[in-house]
Formats: C-alpha cells, sequence, structure tokens
C-alpha cells in the first residue's frame, strides 16, 4: 500500500511536466524548404525550428519524394534578449518523380510547404525570363561599430555619417540601415527620419536598397536608404535616425521571464502566449558631426552658397543669326554638391544682349542628387550686328577639398550677327550701319559726331519758368508796373478832348440828316456840360445873363442857340445847311476854348 | 520821397535775384551742359546703351533744344531701339525750338513791355500807337513764353525706362505681379512716387509701379540724382 501511495503521489507531481510536456508538442514552430525548386534526382532540404522540446516527427509518405532525417539538435533561440530553448531538426528530400509536391505539415502548429520538382533544365515559370538570377545566399557579417540591436534583438538602425568635419550649406552624402528579422518585425510603420532640426535630409526613396545578412546566426533583411544631409549652421551635432516599425516582443515582465527562462521547457507555453505584435520606434546609435562656417575671408562678390567641387562649361546655339534673332546660351555645372544652391546670376553681365529669364534643369547622376549636371539656357537677342563676343560666365563656389572660395569660369564664345531687315532699312534711310563710332562719319552718317568741349554749364536742368529765384523777377516787375498804373494818373484834357470829338462827330452826322430838334438838343446839352464843368456850378443854373456875363458877345450867340433848341422842338423849326455849319462851328469853339 | 523807395525796392529785389542766379553751385552737385551731355550720350549709344543714351540727348535738348544734331541721334537711337514716339506738330516744334532760359527772359520782356505800355498809355496824349504797339509785342512775347512753358511742363515728369524689359507691377512692391514690361529708352510720365517704386503712365495709357532704380527722370531733382 505504501508503494502504491508513493508511485500515486508521484504521478500527481509529474502530472504539471507531462502536461506541459504535451503542451510543448503544439509549440510554435516553422518549417522552410531550401531550394523549393529542383531537379529529379536532387535533393533540397527542410528545415523544421520548434520552440521548445520537440520529441519526434513522422516524416511523411509522398509518392515520388524520398524523406530522411539528416540532422538533429537543440539549442536556443532568442527573443527579446531572452534565450529560449528550440528544437532544430534537418530532413532531406530526395525526388524521383517531377511535378508540383506538397509536402504536409511535420510538426502541429506549422504550415505545409510546396516543392517543385522539374525534368531537366526547363525555365522556371514563374521567373521571368530577363530577370537577374537569385541574389547570392546571405553572407554572414557582424554588426556595425556601436549598433545594438532593439526589439528583442529583431531590429537595429544604423546612420552612417561623414567622419571629417562639414560646411555649412554643404550636402553630405549619408546612408541609413535598417535591420529587421523576418517573422518577428512584422511591419515597418513609416520612413527613417532625422532626429534635431538643424539639418535638413533630401527625400527618401520608397524603395531602398535590399538585402539578406546573417548577423549572429540569425538571418536580417537589411534595407538601406541613401541620401544627402546639409547643415543650417555650424557647430557640434549629434545626429541619429529612428524608424516606427512592428514587432513581435514578450507581453511578460522581465522577472517573469527569467523565471520562465529558469524553468526552460517544461513551463514554456506560458512563454508563448506572451508574446504579442507591439507598434514602437527604434533609433540609432548617436553619430557625432562638426559643422564648420563658411570663411568670410576671400569670399567672392558673386558667392551665391554653392558648396561642392564642380566644373563648368557653356555652348551657344545657333553661332550665326540675324538682328533680333534668339540665341541660346547654355551653361552646363558638374560635379558634386548642392545644386540647389547653383543659379543663374552668372547671366547678370551680358550687358550688350538683351536677355530673359534663364531656364535650369538638374540631371542627377545618382539616386541622392548629390552629383550630376545643372543645365542653365539663357535666351539672347543681339541688338548689333556684326561679329560679337559673348563674354565669359564667372561661377564662384567654396570647395571643402581645398577649403577656399574657387572661380570657375567659361572661355568668351563668337557668334556673328547678321544685320537685320529693319535695320537694313534703317541703314538704308540714314545711311550708316551699326551704332559704332568708328564705323560713322561724317554729319550725314549714322550718330552726328561729338560736340566739342563745352565751356558753360549749368547745376540745374529745370527751366528758368520752374525756379523760384526766376519768378520772383516777373512778379516783382509785374507788381511793380500794376502800382504804377495805379499810381499815374490819367490825362484829363486827353480825356475831354475824346468826348468832345464824339459829340462833334454826333452834330455833325445830324446837320446831315437834317434833324434840327436833335441836333439843337445835343448842342445846348454838350455846352451846358461843358460850361458847368468849367464854371463849377450845376448846368441848371446857369441862365442868360450868366452866360452874357461870361462870355460877352458870345454869349448872346450861345443863348439864341439856346433858343433855337426849344424853337426846333415845338415849331419844327429847319435851318438851312449854312446854319448848321455856323452853329457846329460855335460849339467846336466852345468846346475847344474849355480844352485849352 | 514815395518815387525813391520804390527805386530802392526794386533795386533790392533785383541784386538779390542776381545773386541766386550767380551763387555757385554746390561742389558736389553735377554741372550740365548741352555739349556734354550730347558727347555722353553718343558714347552710351557706342556702348549699346539706348536708355542712358536716350535720356542724355533729352536732357542736352532741354538746354538747347534746336541742336540739330540732338534732335538727330535722338531720333536715330530711338529708331534703333524700336521706341516711338508721339509726332508734334508744327506749332508745338515752333516753340520747343525756342531756348527756355531765351523764352523765359523774353517773357519778362514782354511783361515789361505790356506794363510800360499800359501805363505809358494812361499818362500820353499824343502817339498812342507807340505804346499800343509795345503792348502787343509784349503780349506776344508773353504768349510765346507761356507756351514754352506749358508744353516743358510735361517734360518735368518725364522718365526714360533705363534697362530692357523693365516689369510695371501692379504694386509698389518688389514681390508684386508684372501688370507689363518696358522695352529700355521708353518714355514714360511720372505720376507718383512711393518708397523705391515710381508709378508711371505710358504714351498708351497704361500705368504700373516701377523700380526707381529702372528709370532715369529728364529733369533730376535738385542735388543730383536719386
Amino acid at each position: 500500500m505504501r508503494w502504491i501511495k508513493f508511485i500515486i503521489a508521484t504521478l500527481g507531481l509529474l502530472a504539471p511536466a507531462e502536461y506541459a510536456i504535451a503542451q510543448a508538442e503544439n509549440a510554435l514552430a516553422y518549417e522552410t524548404v531550401e531550394p523549393s525548386r529542383i531537379k529529379i534526382g536532387e535533393s533540397a532540404t527542410i528545415r523544421v525550428t520548434s520552440f521548445g522540446r520537440l520529441k519526434d516527427v513522422e516524416l511523411p509518405t509522398i509518392p515520388g519524394l524520398v524523406f530522411g532525417e539528416t540532422r538533429r539538435s537543440e539549442g536556443f533561440e532568442f527573443l527579446n534578449g531572452t534565450p529560449i530553448p528550440a528544437t532544430f531538426i534537418q530532413i532531406r528530400v530526395t525526388a524521383q518523380f517531377a511535378g508540383e509536391f506538397t509536402i504536409p505539415a511535420l510538426t502541429p502548429t506549422a504550415q505545409s510547404i510546396g516543392l517543385d520538382v522539374v525534368k531537366g533544365d526547363e525555365p522556371n515559370p514563374y521567373v521571368w525570363p530577363s530577370q537577374i538570377p537569385a541574389p547570392p545566399p546571405p553572407v554572414a557579417a557582424s554588426l556595425p561599430k556601436g549598433v545594438e540591436l532593439q526589439a528583442g534583438g529583431a531590429a537595429f538602425v544604423h546612420l552612417a555619417v561623414p567622419t571629417r568635419a562639414v560646411y555649412v550649406g554643404e550636402s553630405v552624402p549619408v546612408e541609413i540601415e535598417l535591420g529587421l528579422r523576418p517573422g518577428i518585425v512584422t511591419s515597418v510603420n513609416g520612413l527613417p527620419t532625422l532626429t534635431g532640426s538643424d539639418f535638413t535630409l533630401n527625400n527618401l526613396s520608397k524603395q531602398p536598397e535590399r538585402r539578406e545578412q546573417v548577423i549572429d546566426g540569425s538571418t536580417f533583411v537589411v534595407m538601406t536608404w541613401h541620401s544627402a544631409l546639409a547643415a543650417v549652421k555650424a557647430g557640434d551635432f549629434s545626429l541619429s535616425a529612428e524608424t516606427p516599425v512592428t514587432a513581435k516582443v514578450s507581453t511578460l515582465s522581465a522577472p517573469d521571464r527569467a523565471v520562465a527562462a529558469r524553468l526552460a521547457w517544461p513551463l514554456l507555453q506560458s512563454m508563448y502566449n506572451g508574446i504579442a505584435p507591439k507598434d514602437m520606434t527604434i533609433g540609432s546609435s548617436p553619430s557625432e558631426l562638426k559643422v564648420l562656417p563658411l570663411p568670410a575671408e576671400g569670399q567672392p562678390r558673386n558667392f551665391g552658397g554653392a558648396v561642392g567641387d564642380f566644373q563648368v562649361s557653356s555652348d551657344i546655339a545657333p553661332t550665326s543669326v540675324a538682328v533680333g534673332d534668339p540665341l541660346t546660351l547654355r551653361l552646363h555645372i558638374s560635379g558634386t554638391g548642392n545644386f540647389d544652391r547653383v543659379d543663374s546670376t552668372m547671366f547678370d553681365h551680358l550687358d550688350h544682349w538683351k536677355t530673359y529669364p534663364a531656364k535650369s534643369s538638374f540631371t542627377p547622376s545618382d539616386a541622392i542628387g548629390y552629383k550630376g549636371e545643372k543645365v542653365f539656357e539663357q535666351p539672347l537677342i543681339a541688338a548689333q550686328s556684326g561679329a560679337q563676343t559673348i563674354p565669359g560666365l564667372e561661377f564662384s563656389y567654396f570647395n571643402p577639398n581645398t577649403r577656399r572660395y574657387e572661380l570657375a569660369q567659361t572661355p568668351p564664345i563668337e557668334v556673328t550677327i547678321a544685320a537685320s531687315l529693319a535695320s537694313s532699312s534703317l541703314s538704308a534711310l540714314t545711311g550708316v550701319r551699326s551704332l559704332d563710332g568708328a564705323s560713322a562719319t561724317g554729319s550725314t552718317q549714322g550718330l552726328r559726331p561729338d560736340h566739342p568741349a563745352p565751356r558753360a554749364s549749368v547745376s540745374d536742368l529745370r527751366p528758368l519758368y520752374f525756379r523760384g529765384a526766376f519768378l520772383a523777377i516777373p512778379t516783382t516787375l509785374a507788381l511793380f508796373l500794376a502800382g504804377s498804373w495805379f499810381a499815374v494818373r490819367p490825362n484829363a484834357t486827353r480825356a475831354t478832348s475824346k468826348a468832345a470829338e464824339r459829340v462833334l462827330a454826333e452834330l455833325e452826322a445830324t446837320a446831315r440828316a437834317g434833324n434840327a430838334a436833335s441836333f439843337f438838343a445835343t448842342a445846348r446839352k454838350t455846352l451846358l456840360q461843358t460850361f458847368a464843368a468849367r464854371w463849377q456850378i450845376p448846368a441848371d443854373q446857369i441862365s442868360m445873363a450868366e452866360l452874357k456875363v461870361r462870355l460877352g458877345a458870345t454869349g448872346e450867340d450861345v443863348g439864341q442857340l439856346f433858343a433855337l433848341a426849344d424853337e426846333a422842338s415845338y415849331s419844327n423849326y429847319q435851318p438851312g445847311g449854312a446854319d448848321f455849319q455856323r452853329w457846329l462851328s460855335l460849339v467846336r469853339d466852345q468846346l475847344a476854348d474849355g480844352r485849352a | 520821397m514815395r518815387t525813391s523807395r520804390m527805386a530802392m525796392l526794386i533795386a533790392g529785389l533785383a541784386l538779390w535775384a542776381g545773386q541766386a542766379f550767380a551763387q555757385p553751385s554746390q561742389p558736389s552737385q553735377p554741372r550740365y551742359s548741352a555739349a556734354a551731355l550730347y558727347n555722353l550720350a553718343n558714347s552710351y549709344a557706342r556702348a549699346g546703351k539706348p536708355g542712358l543714351a536716350v535720356l542724355s540727348y533729352e536732357r542736352a535738348e532741354l538746354l538747347e533744344p534746336g541742336d540739330p544734331d540732338i534732335n538727330a541721334n535722338l531720333a536715330y537711337v530711338r529708331a534703333l531701339a524700336h521706341v516711338s514716339v508721339r509726332p508734334r506738330n508744327r506749332f508745338i516744334r515752333l516753340v520747343q525750338a525756342t531756348n527756355p532760359t531765351f523764352a523765359a527772359w523774353l517773357g519778362v520782356l514782354g511783361i515789361a513791355l505790356v506794363g510800360i505800355g499800359l501805363v505809358a498809355r494812361r499818362i500820353a496824349s499824343r502817339l498812342l500807337w507807340i505804346p499800343d504797339s509795345g503792348i502787343l509785342l509784349g503780349v506776344a512775347l508773353l504768349a510765346l513764353a507761356a507756351s514754352n512753358a506749358m508744353l516743358l511742363w510735361p517734360r518735368m515728369h518725364e522718365a526714360i525706362v533705363l534697362i530692357d524689359q523693365a516689369a510695371a507691377r501692379v504694386s509698389p512692391a518688389p514681390m508684386a505681379d508684372t501688370a507689363f514690361v518696358l522695352p529700355e529708352a521708353t518714355s514714360v510720365t511720372m505720376t507718383a512716387e512711393h518708397e523705391d517704386f515710381v508709378l508711371i503712365r505710358t504714351a498708351g495709357g497704361l500705368s504700373g509701379w516701377v523700380a526707381r532704380a529702372d528709370l532715369g527722370a529728364v529733369v533730376p531733382p535738385v542735388g543730383g540724382e536719386r
């Protein structure tokens, strides 16, 4: 009985271990076959990797394929930096018939695999005839210096920058490597990015270079991006790159993983259940980069910020045109450097040519635009006919290799400009051929000759009218003359004389017309006004007695004229022509006496 | 007494005006002469700079309007630059052929003749045809001077485009859109200024803001070019 109790107790204690072993039979496993296409008689290798102890696998029976286990080993796979026991089994499969075979999974958690057996050298229908042959098998390599595995040893990022000091604005090639273990890293969620804002990075290609590498016994897919980096200011900087990925990692805490690892295979299931995909960002180790400022000494005036090693050349087409026809001057700048800072300011000195805005195009000779050729096309129109010279073009840049500013020049270009139809017509009219003074002789050809040296000059081109100092003269003169006009009294005698002449003319007219009433009335009125002005008394106070006293005998004649005025008005008196002249003479004499 | 005060006033004004004209210019101020400007314009024309050539010819023409060499070379350079100008009628040619300085003094003489004629006519009783003739002549001289001044007034605001394809922008800013471009040696009228830009109007009625550096005023401001 005692033995029975002991046996039952032992079995009870071993039950969990047996359960664990039973679960381990269903542990995570995967299978691969290499190569997946073989000829009849050749063999392929099936590799079975199982996390946990795998007691044995049952080899399948497939007509045309012969299986045989060739190797079996137990070791550790590293997951999240934790060694996990694993079983590795290699099985050789030899083909006897041609065909496409499906080999069922050898472990419960694995998936079936396919094998293609061909008769001879017929082409692979799954490969394009022109496709490059399969890449060589992965080569063993070690991690770059200073690079650490991340995501539980499933990924790494490496940023390769120049070890030398660079200059502000200089474009330098950089390389970003991202290594991933397939199966563990399930996806890359974005392109690598630089940390820090003191640099600019050219756009990264969405199709990086890919290769497989075996690092520390594990196969990594390594993706490499090439780009160019430029610093925006001087100083010592620390650079790193980072990439978002999704990787299968253990969700267990570090102590739990340690306990599970110590318990080894009997309790591994808990670890397998703790593995789950997780989004994370992996980064590279910092790389130091020293950025120097561009030297101020020796900087050319036309320096536009180009840093690199450049060569320039130029050409023009066509080389023979007429005045007014366009030519295209091309400037080729090739080499390495920051082509985005290479501009067209070198065309600013084409003084004798009519120019239009230049166009530029850049043709890179590498994937990152660090090397290449930039071509500027400058349309030109000649304004003068004859043999013309396009001056050499100058381009200044800073060469980081020689550490100084350099000047690249193109040689002058000779072109022949024929006279245009319009110019010919003009020349025919004016008798000249060009603006050139050397060909213009005489006063009727081309430009007329220069004048002798001037003797006098002025400091102001404004006409005198618009100068305040000058305007003071006519203004003063006008004011003075206006004042004089007001100050001078008009000549009274002259004024009277004119009035008398008007009256006498009127009297003569009425006498000729025989209008006695009007004649005598006008004569009486004129004489009364004259006497009133002469004697300084009102006209209505002049009586016959006053006339006789002041005029004597003439006063009686004047009185008779006044009486005839009344008579002519009331009795239609009509004197003869001699009478009119007599009375007119009397009035004239009296008016003349007044002027005198 | 009254007459002597008036004479002293006139003498003082004449002395001040004479000093103002006779005052030597500042050493930094440029000196202009028709011959020097004409020779300078010829040099620009030979160097293929029609804008500067036309500007200098225009300035020379201001000082010597009737000079046939200036007018011939100005027309020649304008023709080569494919720049057209409005033809002037006979009256304008006659008036503008008069030297502005001479015309200005003729205007002063006209004022004097008109004023003296009016005063003489007020006091004279005989030979009135003499002041009447003086007044008539004075009015004619005044009309000539006024016409000359009126025709010269637009040229006070005239400018020449100094570069080819000068951009006339919609607003006085370097990044403003270009409304149209002006050929070199084109004559434009300046109507307003704002910082480094000048609002111009072309003979065709187009208006736009042009960089001050792209223009040359025919009559530069006092103190030299801006």
